[in-house]
């Protein structure tokens, strides 16, 4: 067997499954083809291999951090051009967040962005209307403020709204009320970060923690249970919506958009990896053949998946079209724009230590204009 | 250079409550809070340790100590100025400069003071500025002026001053930060001198050390008095260069008189049995033997904790959740335990992925320049001890490791330092240690009192039997918690512990569609076996009696039946690179062990709860 038949592939995933699936299935259709599958722990390993002398074929990574480097990886524009129909099947949403400089350096992977999930049971509890596409932050607050219950002691036994603490997961709020944390070529944060905009959308969320209380604080005492348990609005990402659709919970939960900010831009984030083909691979063809058969080729591969489908097609051959909650991701997929962690690695490298700011907003009171301005020093 | 000073917030949260409470700064107490004696010298003396680290070159503690005295810098410069946003851009320099020139801080406790002239001298340099001459003034204007402060980072504000007759000068040396001052403007000059011709240089000394007149240096040299002039002229424009150069932290010009450096340092011997996997102890150990400290490899893997550590990543076996813990905080605090006070240089660069984002996802962004860990390398090696630094490219089938950095050479640009591999040693180029992704070196000083206690009678003692008891607390402690080190990025998680070992077994038991990571399971079961036996090891070796001591020891017989299993699944499943998949028959041999080892270490756990029982009750029957 000849060295031009054998693939290699490098993956950051933990869970091979699907990869082997999918190498099994391309085998059985090629077999002259031979394909070694290798684990990376990081990024910095993947970076490390397709820097080296003997970089694999293909790179699967969960982030899009080795993507943004220059000259690792084949441009896949052309490719995707030279394949009828393709550049029409791909989702126009994902492809403004993958694309870079006019190029794409690998198909999107693990693909997931946040709706809101509301949980019908404690709506109906409290005599209260499921929330309804187009309704604004002020109602999402009033309606988390009649869903948040708690005890004689004031440990909440159910909140209104679930969300975390993390820089990324803001930016939705932030990009929908007209602010961008960086500029659209990451080169800086001076002008972006520091605009009203960017402040309002923080005031905002920090006086759902702090004055309405909707939000569990960092380190709050909660008899709230898991996300699933007592919280009525979740801000849900695909993987929550997963394990709701994978556990037949349909019934039990609605899905709707984020709620309409004072800003009034439709936006939202996405988050995806990607798998691409080394800069260095000397089967490119082959490379390519695989990466249309493992992303776009197999519905399959989301019959129990977290994760959304980049092209329409696969999106109506895996159901997700049919499905009342995926129907609505797939949707949202319209509206995503690039979020600053993909534009600017500083500003993604930094992201604990703006957590750890955000943190004492919400727990000691840190000054909002005044913290989210010194942010211009993150990018 | 600045930005990988930067503090961290955690430091700043730190700062700000010191803040809250009426400290602010090291040295100086606030009047509202003067009758609160201790924490005023609490706070001083915190001060005062603080730029003692940020003189040896910690750039951490540089970033604490500036935010402590931030706001007090910024009031100094808004009252010369009358402009808040003057006032800032002057705080910004003067701290860039106070960053520079920290090493020249002869007086810890002086900082204060230090700082406030280099703030005052910024202002009025910004001052001047805005004046007739803007950005720059002419050296004959500053001989008109009589009396005015120096300017001592501006090359031509000291030439002025030392024109100016040698007792003028002499009224301000009573005062401490004048004479640091004196002495930094002695040693910049000195460092920039060299770029003279012989004879550039021997009419600049005369004319400004000197005193000489133009006209008398013109008769001593036989040439006109328009010549000397020129001498003059030149030697201070190609000075103003040199110092520009120097102050960046760069090499001196092709030519100058000042050769590039080099030093090698002899490590001490350490042979391959003292090794442990746990690479962060086993160079500490190698660090401090060769600084004339030997010690015991167990025991420092027992007073570190490290023999009782055991993590494993909830994703699969992967090898990283070895170096998860607090990498700051743990050295801070072990060396302290040992008589030691750290000064770090750490951070991560953006423009490579950084490994290990769990431990790492805090440290402050900082840029690739060499200006910003050379000057640290060279000021440890040359004071004779080595640095402790974190390899990203240590030689296979190790990944990132941290080693010793014994040597430099400036002309070979490169540094020399271990590998676990390359018994030898090897070296890396300056632009590799500066595009490094994770930053991370450190130096040990010995404290300055440990050597009278340590003499003291009994101090040893009693200071090795609370050691101890501490690592046996840490032991129980740690192996209950079942989530001991929390990274804030959200999708990385490690089981820790006894609960370490679930996760382990439950990877192994997940099906053939899903295999463990036969890399990372060889480094895990090469680490964690070592570790074990250090466990082991240190248990036999801990200074109880009695009823205490006899628990220790069967902890200590536990641990080696755990280390036993350990080093069977490492003979499974060997140490080396590969991408092979583990089979099904193959993952369940491996379990079994693993189900051994934790029935091993749990037995341990349970007679070292029984030993801290009768440490507590004090008793030794």
């Amino acid at each position: 067997m000849s060295n031009a038949k054998s693939l290699k592939i490098m993956t950051e995933f933990q869970h091979l499954d699907n990869l082997m699936d999918a190498k099994a299935s391309f085998e059985k259709a090629h077999p002259d083809v031979v394909i070694t599958i290798e684990q990376a722990a990081d990024h910095a390993e993947s970076h490390r291999a397709l820097q080296s002398d003997e970089a694999p074929d293909i790179v699967e990574s969960g982030g899009w951090s080795i993507f943004n480097r220059k000259g690792l990886f084949v441009d896949l524009l052309p490719l995707v051009e030279e394949t009828p129909g393709l550049k029409e099947d791909l989702n126009p949403g994902v492809m403004r967040v993958a694309g870079k400089d006019g190029t794409l350096p690998g198909l999107p992977v693990d693909v997931a962005l946040p709706l809101i999930l509301y949980k019908r049971e404690l709506f109906d509890k409290a005599g209260l209307p499921y929330p309804r596409e187009g309704w604004t932050w002020e109602e999402m607050i009033e309606t988390a403020k009649k869903l948040t219950l708690r005890n004689e002691r004031g440990v909440a036994t159910q909140f209104g709204f679930g969300f975390g603490v993390d820089v990324e997961e803001i930016e939705p709020f932030v990009m929908r009320n007209g602010g961008r944390y960086v500029s659209a070529d990451g080169t800086t944060a001076r002008g972006y970060a520091d605009q009203p905009a960017v402040i309002e959308a923080y005031r905002l969320l920090i006086d759902a923690y702090r004055v309405h209380r909707v939000i569990r604080r960092p380190g709050e005492p909660s008899e709230a249970g898991e996300l699933h348990d007592g919280f009525a609005l979740v801000f849900g990402f695909a993987w929550f919506a997963g394990a709701v659709v994978r556990y037949g919970l349909e019934d039990k939960y609605g899905v709707v958009g984020l709620p309409r900010m004072p800003g009034g831009e439709n936006a939202n984030m996405l988050y995806m990896g990607a798998a691409g083909i080394s800069a260095k691979s000397p089967n490119r063809e082959l490379a390519w053949a695989f990466l249309r058969h493992y992303v776009l080729e197999r519905p399959e591969a989301f019959r129990h998946a977290n994760t959304l489908p980049i092209t329409k097609s696969l999106a109506e051959r895996s159901g997700y079209t049919d499905n009342p909650v995926w129907r609505r991701f797939i949707e949202e997929m319209d509206v995503v724009q690039p979020s600053g962690f993909y534009l600017s690695e500083r500003w993604n490298s930094s992201r604990q230590l703006i957590n750890e700011e955000i943190i004492r907003m919400i727990n000691e009171g840190a000054d909002v204009a005044q913290t989210i301005r010194g942010w211009t020093r993150f990018a | 250079m600045f930005k990988c000073t930067r503090l961290p917030a955690s430091h700043s949260m730190r700062a700000a409550e010191t803040g809250e409470n009426g400290m602010r700064d090291g040295n100086v107490l606030d009047p509202g809070v003067a009758n609160n004696a201790e924490a005023a010298k609490e706070s001083a003396d915190l001060g005062t340790e603080l730029a003692e680290r940020a003189r040896a070159g910690d750039t951490e503690a540089f970033g604490e100590l500036i935010e402590r005295h931030r706001s007090r810098a910024k009031s100094w410069a808004e009252r010369m100025t009358g402009d808040p946003h003057l006032a800032d851009d002057i705080v910004q320099d003067a701290l860039i400069r106070a960053f520079m020139h920290i090493g020249s801080l002869q007086d810890a406790n002086r900082f204060l003071p230090w700082l406030h002239r280099i703030v005052r001298n910024q202002a009025n340099m910004r001052l001047r500025r805005g004046g007739p001459h803007r950005r720059e003034k002419p050296f004959a204007s500053f001989e008109a002026r009589e009396g005015g402060s120096v300017v001592w980072d501006n090359l031509d504000s000291i030439l002025d001053h030392l024109t100016r007759s040698a007792s003028k000068a002499a009224i301000k040396e009573d005062d401490p930060a004048e004479h640091l001052m004196r002495k930094e403007m002695y040693e910049t000059i000195h460092s920039v001198l060299h770029c003279l011709t012989k004879k550039e240089r021997e009419i600049f000394e005369a004319y400004f050390f000197k005193q000489l007149s133009p006209d008398e240096i013109a008769a001593m040299y036989g040439m006109t008095t328009g010549s000397i002039y020129t001498y003059i002229h030149r030697s201070r424009q190609k000075l103003r260069q040199e110092q520009i150069r120097v102050s960046l932290g760069l090499l001196p010009e092709k030519g100058g008189a000042i050769l590039a450096r080099n030093k090698r340092l002899q490590l001490a011997e350490w042979p391959a049995h003292a090794f442990v996997p746990t690479t962060m102890v086993d160079r500490l150990g190698h660090m401090l033997a060769t600084m004339g400290d030997s010690r015991d490899i167990a025991e420092l893997m027992g007073l570190s904790g490290f023999a009782f550590r055991m993590q494993i990543s909830a994703k699969t076996t992967f090898a990283d959740g070895i170096y998860m813990f607090d990498w700051r905080e743990t050295l801070i605090s072990f060396a302290r335990d040992l008589g030691y006070e750290t000064a770090l240089v750490c951070g991560q660069l953006s423009d490579f992925p950084a490994p290990l984002l769990g431990a790492v996802e805090k440290f402050p962004v900082v840029l690739p320049i060499e200006e910003a860990v050379l000057p640290f390398i060279r000021q440890t090696i040359d004071s004779g001890r080595p640095v402790l630094y974190f390899d990203t490219s240590a030689a296979r089938p190790f990944v990132h490791e941290w080693s010793l950095i014994f040597g430099y050479d400036d002309e070979r640009r490169v540094v020399h330092l271990t590998d676990v591999m390359r018994p030898e040693g090897k070296t890396l180029s300056y632009e590799d240690v500066a595009d490094n992704p994770v930053r991370f070196l450190a130096a040990l000083t010995r404290q300055a009192d440990r050597d009278q206690t340590a003499s003291l009678p009994g101090t040893r003692d009693t200071r090795r039997k609370r050691l101890a008891e501490k690592s046996v607390r840490f032991a129980v402690s740690f192996a209950k918690n079942r989530s001991a080190y929390r990274p804030m990025t959200s999708y990385l998680s490690y089981a820790t512990g006894l609960a370490a070992y679930d996760t382990w077994i439950g990877h192994l038991r997940r099906g053939p569609g899903s295999p463990p990571n036969r890399y990372g399971m060889g480094h895990l079961a090469h680490a964690y076996s070592r570790t074990k036996s250090c466990a082991a090891a240190y248990l036999r070796t801990v200074p109880f009696e009695g009823e205490a001591m006899r628990f220790a020891l069967l902890a200590s017989e536990a641990y080696e039946q755990a280390a036993e299993a350990l080093r069977e699944l490492e003979e499974l499943t060997p140490f080396v690179k590969t991408s092979e998949l583990m089979q099904t028959d193959l993952c369940e041999r491996c379990a079994g062990l693993l189900e051994q080892a934790r029935t091993f270490e749990a037995s341990a756990i349970g007679y070292l709860e029984k030993t801290m029982t009768f440490l507590e009750r004090g008793t030794s029957q």
